[in-house]
């Protein structure tokens, strides 16, 4: 697999610091598990992070804070098992990366012809919201504008637009400015996991659909 | 290695006193490490945004952490305050979670890959070559680059802010972090 379209670098930062929301992270930390070269770039943020901690103006800590502190460590169980939920099994999760199948993962809707989106439960802290986008081969783009951004990562199939042809572990970054007309790959369905913010504004007679859809 | 804890103190060696928590659950160790770390990792979360008993709690989940995480901690990818910020930075996404009644009900979305035992060994070598790469790339990096590095996104200050505090135009201020980015992953790139 080559990955060739990357998130901008301040995504990127912002990723390392902890900055995104819920629903960017999860979407930025899928291509930098994928990513060795933006692996290698939130590394060094962290490593800067570090060295400004380090040199952070010390304000100190509550009093007995040291002795609370060992409290919760000799009272936490001492390797507790790590029990994992078995999972229901579902056929299309079950190859995706880790971080996406440590979610929970609502029902499938059904948005356009030929395509469909499964909503992605967070805790509701951030802006934005994540969805699995699953576009069958030849799935006609609705056209559509949105005032926020969007963050796409390929998980499977492939789709093109203007800015080049995105595969499994590409990123795409999307703003207001963009109105690309995409065309899903024909080796089959293309699944992307998304994250966007802001309003939808549909075009023509669609227009009605309230469903979150993306410029895919 | 070491970048990153090299500052006008780093007479000590963190990364050891982590190792001696791992080993043999030494507690002077984990205390040196606890005086050193806490009050910096609490005035971190307070230059940041959190407010002080947020702040204070964090610090403390974020050592109790540096304790039961001390074996993962591997000196030769990264260094001992990255670590701990890395630590720090999931206590604090952690805690906005819990702080909604969905987040509570739902599952944490792990950041980075623990360390794992069942890496290959190619694996292991590549990650100890990112680990010089970055520190090669970070020493690159010029003051000015670094610093609005810092200010933007570590201390995560407003553009206007910055502008005020560099004494420079704001036009300058975003172009300047935008070149300190471009440079920095140039660096990465081209390092070897």
């Amino acid at each position: 697999m080559t990955i060739s379209h990357h998130p901008p670098e301040d995504l990127l930062a912002d990723f390392a610091t902890g900055a995104l929301d819920e629903a960017e992270r999860l979407v930025v930390g899928v291509h930098v598990a994928d990513c060795h070269r933006c692996r290698r770039f939130v590394r060094a943020v962290e490593q800067l992070a570090g060295a400004s901690l380090d040199q952070a103006e010390p304000v100190a800590m509550g009093a007995g804070a040291f002795d609370a502190v060992m409290a919760r460590i000799d009272r936490r169980p001492q390797s507790a098992p790590v029990v994992r939920e078995v999972a229901e099994v579902d056929p299309e999760l079950a190859d995706l990366p880790e971080m996406v199948k440590r979610c929970k993962i609502g029902k499938r809707r059904r948005v356009a012809p030929g395509i469909s989106m499964r909503p992605i439960m967070l805790s509701g802290t951030g802006k934005s919201r994540a969805f699995l986008l699953r576009s069958e081969p030849g799935a006609r783009m609705l056209e559509h504008t949105h005032s926020g951004n969007e963050l796409t990562c390929v998980l499977k199939g492939s789709f093109s637009h203007l800015g080049g042809y995105y595969g499994p572990g590409d990123f795409d970054y999307g703003d207001d400015e963009v109105d690309h007309r995409p065309v899903v790959g024909d080796e089959g369905p293309c699944l992307c996991l998304v994250a966007m913010t802001g309003d939808l504004r549909m075009h023509g007679l669609l227009g009605r659909i309230i469903s979150p859809f993306v410029r895919l | 290695m070491a970048s990153a804890s090299r500052g006008p103190k780093a007479t000590v060696d963190w990364a050891e006193l982590i190792g001696r928590v791992a080993a043999r659950g030494d507690r002077e160790a984990f205390k040196a490490l606890f005086e050193h770390f806490a009050p910096r990792i609490k005035g971190f979360l307070i230059k940041t945004g959190c407010n002080p008993d947020e702040a204070e709690e964090i610090a403390q989940s974020t050592m109790v952490s540096v304790w039961t995480k001390a074996a993962q901690f591997d000196p030769s990818t990264a260094g001992a305050a990255a670590w701990i910020f890395t630590i720090a930075r999931n206590q604090r996404i952690d805690a906005a979670r819990k702080a909604t009644r969905e987040g509570r009900l739902s599952k944490e979305i792990v950041l980075d890959e623990e360390a794992d035992p069942t890496l290959a060994a190619d694996q292991i070598v590549s990650r100890v070559e990112d680990a010089t790469r970055v520190a090669a790339a970070i020493e690159r990096l010029s003051v000015e680059q670094s610093t609005v590095i810092r200010l933007s996104f570590i201390e995560e200050r407003p553009h206007s802010e910055i502008a005020a505090v560099l004494g420079l135009p704001l036009g300058t201020v975003k172009s300047r972090i935008r070149l300190a980015m471009n440079r920095l992953r140039d660096l990465l790139d081209d390092a070897t």
